[in-house]
């Protein structure tokens, strides 16, 4: 099986390591990669800002990218569970009206997976040959729950992480106050709520918060860094590439 | 007086504030943590809660589609059971109407239920310019009122307000207006309850004219539907001789049996309780029952111009609960004052823009961004208000309307193009491992609003994609986003200029147009379907729940446990509807005492009360009195302190769609669902404020 990694913007500038632990990942398991050297940003920041103009044009050149490498590989895969629902749901409700549109919305949203999606659903694996042997906080994202759900997979997932120990997390849905522009346009309010969820991380004995979105994760870390609050931050790709326990190259 | 939020700041700075107060965040979070638990235990009970949903949508959407249909048709059946129905296009008018109909009776003091609606107009402060009072009956409205306070949540308005407040607020300013607080007042909430009762009650007893607002308007019988836990909305609604009753047109619901769905939807969303301690149904006006006069006005104040946008007026189907509030991470850090409007949280975010009440563009303008998109809202909302989706549309609203800064609007496009393909990305890669470099504390605009909290990453520099730095031309032009609205935000297309057209005509124009193209869905009623139940076992638990007492009897020992009920009542001054079988109260040694139109003041001297009803709701324990025989008029079960109810086995229905299935949807009627009480007080749940305190329940088996 062969597919294309559609990165995402904040991974592709802030947080490389991580693409390259879902190549390392995907790899070990058997699945061909290729990175498409056209790819953008799918427009995520315009369009839930209000900026509907620039960010259908993101993408529209974005389905152009992920059309193509769909002639050259069997899916899309993207280590970001907000990408993901962009592509998937919200590039269909910022457009009425345009059918051509909204089938080849509905056409790739059946070929673009988030990760864990992918692993679970598509190459049918819950143990992926990792080892991390720390106490870890699964952080679920709103993108990930709410916009397209999925579920328990990222547990399911780390739970086969050999040594991996998932801290139990009340109330572990409530959101970490990123909110995309909301954390500048209202960065006390933001960081009030991140507050509150590092703080659960911190009673609930974590080292390690994970999260299905590098967004949310450089909002709770950057918080926790001038915080001088002790935890490490890792997506789950880093995770479940780890072999030895360690993140490579990341915080 | 109330204080309006005239002035407010818009979002961010009135956010950040708030952040500042500790005991409101504490209030707030213990609040909102214990209705969401409250809510998610009683919603979670119900295994068929998600059809409710989907069916609470469908009703109100198709309510909405047919408006003006509804409207005539409730116009039309709320005059032939004697009600007066009048017309507001606007605020103004609407005071007008409502001051000219009070000034007409001469009275210069009301008795007011809860009713933001009346906020968002203004009402009070109308009223208080032609010499008129209103005084707040609901506990916490009460409290804002006395305090001079703005209203920080839809359904516990006071909640930042803590017991100790609440007693320094009584005992300051109860004196000023009726009745002073007991010199010995403490911060108890049973105490701080029994304070506004006392303070209260008097008022009620000599209110001659009273103001509502309403949940529900039902077209097809004309009725009202008022929703409410003290007793304070019973006594507005039956005791005055005039009752004036101000609604939004979208508060409408096709059918009584509509019903059955939302009172399911309502009160566990709103207070996590299966059913609210009372429901008042009023159709039109009674002979020797309720006020004398009752006026009904429809107003529209902006609603008709939401109506007309289609992704917009799904905030319309709003039943006022609250649950997006109590779930919403934001609303809990900052409360309600910060929304600017009388109608905060997420709802706010989505109604506010579109209505008329706000003056401040700026604040209607932060307000859909006062958001993270986290969509707990949307999980919480029983009709399925797509509130993200909503928010992000009015964005492009307050984009398109060029209310955003200059510098946002730059920053946007340089972010825009710097990471529209791999090579700018790359640039933006090293260009941020460069700032990251400098450790910079502080910046201009939107760097230095991250910084503010938070550190700057440390990229390595190089990005991962490494490709072209040509930009990759389209090979098709981009979608046109929605485009089917043209309503600039803040700004109505088209006012309701003051024509000659008569409001009524206005309103109803307007709302055809709107909803031209609108159509009903169709209404899935497969939540109707009956189950095997054993009623009594499942109707005595649940009226246990509510912590009124309940027995059984057989027939023949009816008597005995009626004279049981009453305690020491038994030998005291006991009301009866003139219809109560004779037997009920063959052992009853006090004096029993016909309801002969007796005077309120006669009434709340009687120790107790016995009545029977029309049916009962084992789900929610509820029994449900249509004042026919054997259950007097409104008032009799309403001002004694005690209740003593008789319902019979076979009266008792599974759940509520059985229920009003076998009701006759053109009376008027009270739902009892245990004693009078209140949270209002730190959501502390005190019993016993307006209506009986003392609930006692006897299934003849």
């Amino acid at each position: 099986m062969r597919v294309a990694l559609f990165v995402g913007c904040v991974t592709n500038v802030l947080f490389p390591t991580t693409a390259a632990s879902t190549v390392r990942l995907l790899e070990r398991l058997g699945v061909d990669v290729i990175v498409p050297d056209d790819q953008g940003c799918c427009g995520q920041m315009q369009l839930n800002s209000g900026y509907r103009d620039a960010g259908l044009a993101r993408a529209a050149v974005t389905a152009d990218v992920l059309e193509r490498a769909l002639t050259k590989a069997d899916a899309v895969v993207v280590p970001s569970a907000s990408c993901t629902a962009t592509i998937r749901r919200g590039w269909a409700e910022a457009v009425s009206g345009d059918p051509a549109w909204h089938a080849r919305v509905a056409r790739l949203a059946g070929s673009v997976h988030e990760l864990t999606e992918f692993l679970i659903d598509v190459v049918g694996v819950v143990d992926v040959g990792a080892r991390f042997p720390h106490r870890v906080a699964y952080h679920p994202t709103c993108h990930s729950l709410r916009e397209i759900g999925l579920g328990e997979r990222p547990e399911r997932l780390l739970s086969a992480v050999d040594g991996l120990e998932l801290v139990d997390l009340p109330d572990a849905d409530r959101c970490c106050g990123f909110g995309g522009l909301f954390s500048l346009k209202n960065t006390d309010v933001s960081a009030a709520m991140g507050d509150a969820r590092l703080a659960a991380f911190a009673a609930a004995g974590a080292e390690v918060v994970v999260a299905a979105d590098r967004s949310c994760l450089v909002h709770l870390q950057s918080l926790a860094e001038h915080r001088h609050t002790p935890l490490a931050f890792a997506h789950i790709a880093d995770v479940l590439a780890s072999t030895d326990g360690t993140l490579e190259g990341t915080v | 007086m109330t204080r309006t939020f005239d002035g407010a700041d818009p979002f961010p700075t009135a956010a950040s504030r708030a952040l500042g107060d500790d005991q409101l965040r504490r209030n707030l979070a213990r609040a909102t943590t214990t209705i969401r638990t409250k809510r998610g235990k009683v919603a979670g009970e119900l295994a068929n809660w998600e059809d409710l949903r989907a069916a609470g949508e469908a009703i109100r959407t198709s309510a909405l589609a047919h408006l003006g249909d509804y409207l005539e048709q409730f116009e039309a059946n709320a005059s032939a059971a004697g009600g007066q129905v009048h017309w507001a296009r606007d605020a103004a008018e609407a005071n007008r109407i409502v001051t000219g109909l009070v000034s007409a009776t001469g009275v210069d003091d009301v008795v007011k239920v809860k009713s933001i609606l009346t906020a968002e107009l203004g009402l009070n402060q109308a009223l208080e310019s032609a010499g008129i009072r209103a005084s707040e009956t609901d506990l916490a409205e009460l409290i804002v009122q006395l305090a001079d306070d703005l209203p920080s949540h839809i359904v516990v308005p006071a909640i930042h307000r803590s017991r100790t407040e609440i007693r320094d607020i009584f005992l300051d300013q109860m004196h000023r207006v009726g009745l002073p607080a007991p010199a010995n007042l403490t911060d108890d909430p049973p105490m701080l309850a029994a304070a506004a009762r006392a303070h209260l009650r008097s008022k009620f007893l000599r209110a001659r004219v009273g103001i509502s607002g309403g949940n529900f308007l039902i077209a097809e019988t004309g009725s009202l539907v008022i929703v409410e836990s003290e007793g304070n909305g019973r006594m507005c609604l039956t005791l005055p001789e005039t009752l004036i009753s101000v609604v939004g047109i979208e508060k409408i619901v096709p059918t009584f049996r509509d019903l059955d769905v939302l009172l399911q939807l309502l009160p566990r969303s709103a207070t996590g309780e299966r059913m609210n301690p009372y429901t008042s149904i009023v159709h039109g006006t009674r002979d020797g029952d309720g006020p004398r006069t009752w006026h009904i006005v429809l107003v529209d104040n902006g609603r008709s111009s939401a109506l007309a946008d289609p992704v917009g007026s799904q905030a319309l189907r709003c039943i006022r609960c609250a649950a997006c509030l109590n779930v919403c991470p934001v609303y809990e850090q900052v409360g309600g004052h910060a929304y600017g409007s009388v109608y905060p949280g997420p709802i706010g975010a989505i109604l506010t823009p579109q209505l008329d009440h706000i003056t401040s563009v700026g604040v209607a303008a932060s307000l859909p961004f006062a958001s993270t998109l986290c969509g707990a809202c949307r999980d919480a909302c029983p009709v399925r208000i797509d509130i993200p989706r909503l928010l992000v549309r009015l964005r492009s609203d307050v984009v398109d309307a060029n209310l955003t800064t200059t510098a946002e609007k730059a920053a946007m496009t340089v972010a825009g193009a710097s990471l529209s393909d791999p090579g700018r990305m790359a640039f933006a890669s090293r260009l941020a491992a460069l700032a990251a470099r400098l450790r910079p504390r502080r910046a201009p605009g939107a760097a230095g609003a991250w910084l503010r909290h938070r550190t700057l990453p440390r990229p390595t520099g190089r990005a991962f994609v490494t490709g072209r730095t040509r930009r990759t031309p389209t090979s098709s032009a981009p979608p046109h986003p929605i485009v089917d609205h043209t309503r600039p935000l803040g700004l109505r297309t088209s006012p309701m200029s003051a024509s000659a057209t008569d409001s009524r005509t206005s309103i109803l124009t307007r709302v055809a147009a709107a909803t031209a193209t609108q159509t009903a869905p169709t209404i899935d009623r497969s939540y109707r379907a009956p189950r095997e139940s054993d009623v009594v076992k499942l109707f005595i638990e649940r009226v246990s729940d509510y912590r009124a007492s309940v027995r059984t009897c057989d027939e023949a020992s009816l008597p005995n446990a009626v004279t049981e009920a009453l305690g020491s009542h038994a030998s005291g001054r006991i009301g009866i509807p003139s219809d109560l079988p004779e037997q009920v109260t063959s052992k009853v040694p006090g004096d029993l005492v016909v309801d002969d139109q007796l005077s309120a003041d006669q009434l709340d001297g009687l120790d107790a009360v016995i009545t029977t009803c029309r049916s009962a709701v084992a789900e929610s324990g509820t029994v449900i009195l249509d004042h026919g025989p054997g259950q007097g008029r409104r008032a009799l079960t309403l001002v004694p302190d005690h209740h003593v109810l008789i319902v019979a086995a076979d009266q008792i229905h599974d759940r509520l769609p059985d229920a009003l299935a076998a009701l006759d949807p053109t009376t008027t009627q009270t739902w009892i669902s245990g004693p009078s009480a209140t949270s209002d007080i730190e959501l502390d749940r005190v019993e016993g404020v307006h209506g009986p305190r003392t609930l006692d329940i006897i299934v003849i088996i």
